[in-house]
């Protein structure tokens, strides 16, 4: 091989490669609008993300995993959260996490409410891009998903038609992803209570004098709790803000009558 | 020092190294945030550290790039530079511009994008220095009407790396676009034309230590860069495939990476090759020892631990966690820092007056293996955190805050061997600009060249 051919290998495959990429990119830009549904990219996402560069939030948290590694993926946040909670946390981090226990924690912004609403619509647009089902399992901010869920293998299954079963496996699913804010476990409470003993507490509840919601017994508790999780709030400073639950408000609409039945069927069996 | 002018990379070398230490502050301090609790976190938290860090990075390497640009390519087209003036008010700005973007940072003035958080003005004031740069450059080339096949591809490289930075002034309201955009910047800068400018300087030293045939060495060159690009164009895809893109990028992606470990395995047989055939004979034993280390580290660094985590399947699992720092550290400190120390040590006899054989100082061998330790112990340091992460965050699914605390032993282990690598940094800067000055054996006089100017 000679020089000059050496060198002709250089251009041609610089050449070629260059504009096979080009191509791809034009491609690409065919298939943007489509696969980030670049029509619910609102002037108040567009504002979001200006609130998110301008906060420098991507050298710490990742994005789509892009970003640094000092705190937790937000690609699902919204999704995981919901905006309620969002909106009380980006407030005041520091009533969530305790940088003694949890060694981190996020400095108070001092975002108006107006940008933290604007940075939820950005989240929660980021969360919807098409990007090939990553992460495969859920990224969790904080708690374990054992116990309550299958450590280790798919997203659980139901073992049988029973709905205590079907139940228990849509408790440890990533939608509707229970787990990730309720504990199993005794004491464990992460962003919202534990449900150990929760149909004891259910029993008890309906007949306390503070209840005013319509249920009349434990499992009528339960299920109103899901669909409509302010009907009564648990005491606790990181359950509830302004009167208001932090539970995602939707499950009464993103779940079937008969998932929410199931639920409570599970739910029932912890006594 | 053959020309005169040659004598301007000292001021770039300066500065850059100045640079190297303010890197190591933040970096140290960013990896004891990782231990946390964090006192500082009010005037200083994370994100400032962080971004610090990196910047000062890309900074003190380009300017190192172009302290070796001004030193290589009087040499190699046999003239004056055409103008050290301009050179030296290009310095000025370069350096005030970096200096602004870290005070701005301190303060919280930051575009927020990764790598590219420069504000617009500190990136339009790189775009007049890379014009400064490639002109001057350019002008010195045009009028010796010489220009060797080394310093064509080292030259081409820097002028790639101006234009790549132009999509970094584009802006999208689609996060997206931009992303795909901003790689276009930062991984066809590091998996590009870096590479051009690491093999340009690797096989200019090489030919210069070893006094190998620069007709064959230049022959390889071409098939160096040649696998670079066949394999980094196509490559950016492995950072496009959780971001929103197309399917076919996965494919595209996963097995052009794969290729990506040849150009830089190339480049240290490369070095290997011209050892074995023309000796280790150079005098100059400290800039054997960067330039064999930079052709062996960035084969390691970038070319194995980034194909480590490039196929889709295993990025699928590792996205994004401490595994992409591992890969990050390395394949940086490898490919350009050592390649930037390289120059520095084979320059530096030519720039203090020395023999050549007063440049191989204990001091210059204890900050070489004091580094090479240290990025050693780092990069398993970060693969052992990022291999438990990935395992415990993203397979058994526990809380991120969790995962973290169970691996804070491998965070105190980056601290540490960081502290080591941090001796090496200090020992090269304490020999560049204290021990290196009271060297001198020649007299600081330089032979006057016909065409040399002001």
């Amino acid at each position: 091989m000679t020089k000059r051919q050496t060198r002709a290998f250089f251009l041609g495959s610089t050449g070629l490669f260059s504009l096979i990429f080009l191509a791809l990119t034009i491609d690409s830009h065919r298939q943007f609008g489509a696969l980030t549904h670049a029509d619910q990219i609102t002037p108040e996402v567009v504002a979001g993300k200006h609130v998110w560069h301008r906060k420098n939030c991507v050298n710490c948290h990742t994005l789509l995993g892009e970003g640094a590694y000092y705190a937790p993926d937000l690609t699902k946040i919204a999704d995981q959260r919901g905006a309620p909670y969002l909106r009380s946390f980006l407030a005041d981090p520091a009533r969530f996490y305790n940088e003694e226990r949890d060694r981190r924690l996020m400095p108070n912004l001092k975002l108006s409410p107006q940008e933290i609403d604007e940075v939820i619509a950005f989240l929660t647009w980021v969360g919807k891009i098409d990007n090939h089902g990553w992460p495969p399992r859920p990224i969790l901010v904080s708690g374990a998903a054992i116990p309550g869920s299958n450590v280790g293998g798919a997203a659980p299954q139901a073992a049988s038609d029973d709905p205590v079963a079907v139940g228990q496996a849509l408790f440890g699913q990533s939608s509707p992803g229970c787990f990730a804010c309720h504990s199993t476990s005794p004491g464990v409470n992460l962003v919202g209570p534990s449900l150990a003993g929760i149909a004891a507490t259910a029993e008890a509840r309906v007949k306390a004098p503070d209840y005013k919601g319509k249920a009349t017994d434990a499992a009528g508790y339960i299920h109103e709790s899901v669909m409509d999780p302010n009907a009564y709030l648990v005491p606790g400073a990181t359950f509830s803000s302004n009167g208001q639950s932090l539970m995602p408000p939707g499950f009464g609409q993103s779940l079937q009558p008969a998932q929410v039945d199931a639920l409570v069927a599970y739910l029932m069996t912890l006594k | 020092m053959r020309y005169r002018t040659q004598a301007v990379a000292y001021a770039y070398f300066a500065v850059a190294l100045l640079l190297y230490g303010l890197q190591m502050v933040f970096g140290i301090l960013s990896i004891t945030k990782y231990l946390g609790p964090d006192p500082i976190k009010a005037f200083l938290p994370f994100d400032v550290s962080k971004e610090i860090h990196t910047n000062v990075l890309i900074v003190w390497v380009l300017t190192g790039f172009m302290g070796a640009a001004y030193w290589l390519v009087p040499e190699e087209s046999r003239t004056e530079l055409h103008s050290p003036r301009l050179a030296y008010w290009q310095l000025g700005l370069w350096t005030v511009a970096g200096v602004t973007a870290v005070v701005g940072y301190l303060f919280g003035w930051t575009e927020g994008n990764k790598l590219l958080e420069q504000p617009m003005p500190v990136k339009f004031a790189i775009v007049v220095v890379m014009l400064m740069f490639l002109y001057n450059l350019g002008m010195t080339i045009w009028k010796a009407k010489k220009l060797t096949t080394t310093e064509g591809v080292l030259v081409a490289g820097l002028a790639l790396t101006a234009i790549l930075y132009l999509p970094a002034l584009l802006t999208f309201d689609n996060y997206t676009v931009s992303i795909y955009y901003r790689w276009w910047t930062v991984h066809l800068w590091v998996e590009g034309v870096w590479e051009m400018v690491q093999g340009g300087l690797l096989a200019y030293l090489l030919i210069r230590l070893s006094g190998a045939d620069r007709e064959v060495m230049e022959k390889w060159l071409y098939v160096i860069v040649g696998l670079t690009f066949i394999a980094g164009i196509l490559g950016t895809a492995h950072h496009y495939f959780w971001i929103g893109v197309p399917g076919y990028w996965q494919a595209i992606g996963g097995f052009f990476s794969a290729l990506e470990p040849l150009a830089f395995l190339g480049m240290a047989i490369y070095a290997y090759m011209a050892m074995r055939r023309s000796g280790l004979a150079h005098p100059n034993r400290l800039a054997l020892h960067w330039t064999i280390g930079s052709a062996v580290f960035s084969a390691l660094g970038a070319g194995i631990l980034g194909l480590a985590h490039t196929w889709p399947s295993v990025n699928r699992w590792t996205h994004g966690t401490m595994i992409t720092a591992m890969h990050g550290h390395m394949a940086f400190f490898g490919a350009y820092v050592m390649i930037v120390l390289a120059m520095i040590t084979y320059a530096a006899p030519g720039l203090f007056g020395h023999d050549q054989e007063g440049s191989e100082s204990p001091t210059g061998l204890w900050a070489f293996w004091l580094q090479m330790a240290g990025m050693f112990g780092m990069t398993m340091a970060f693969a052992a955190a990022g291999i438990s992460q990935t395992y415990l965050e993203r397979i058994l699914g526990l809380g991120y805050l969790e995962t973290q605390h169970k691996i804070q032993v491998h965070f105190l282990m980056v601290l540490g061997t960081g502290l080591l690598f941090s001796l090496g940094v200090g020992l090269f800067l304490y020999d560049f600009f204290f021990l290196a000055p009271g060297r001198r054996t020649a007299p600081a006089t330089w032979p006057a060249t016909a065409d040399a100017k002001g």
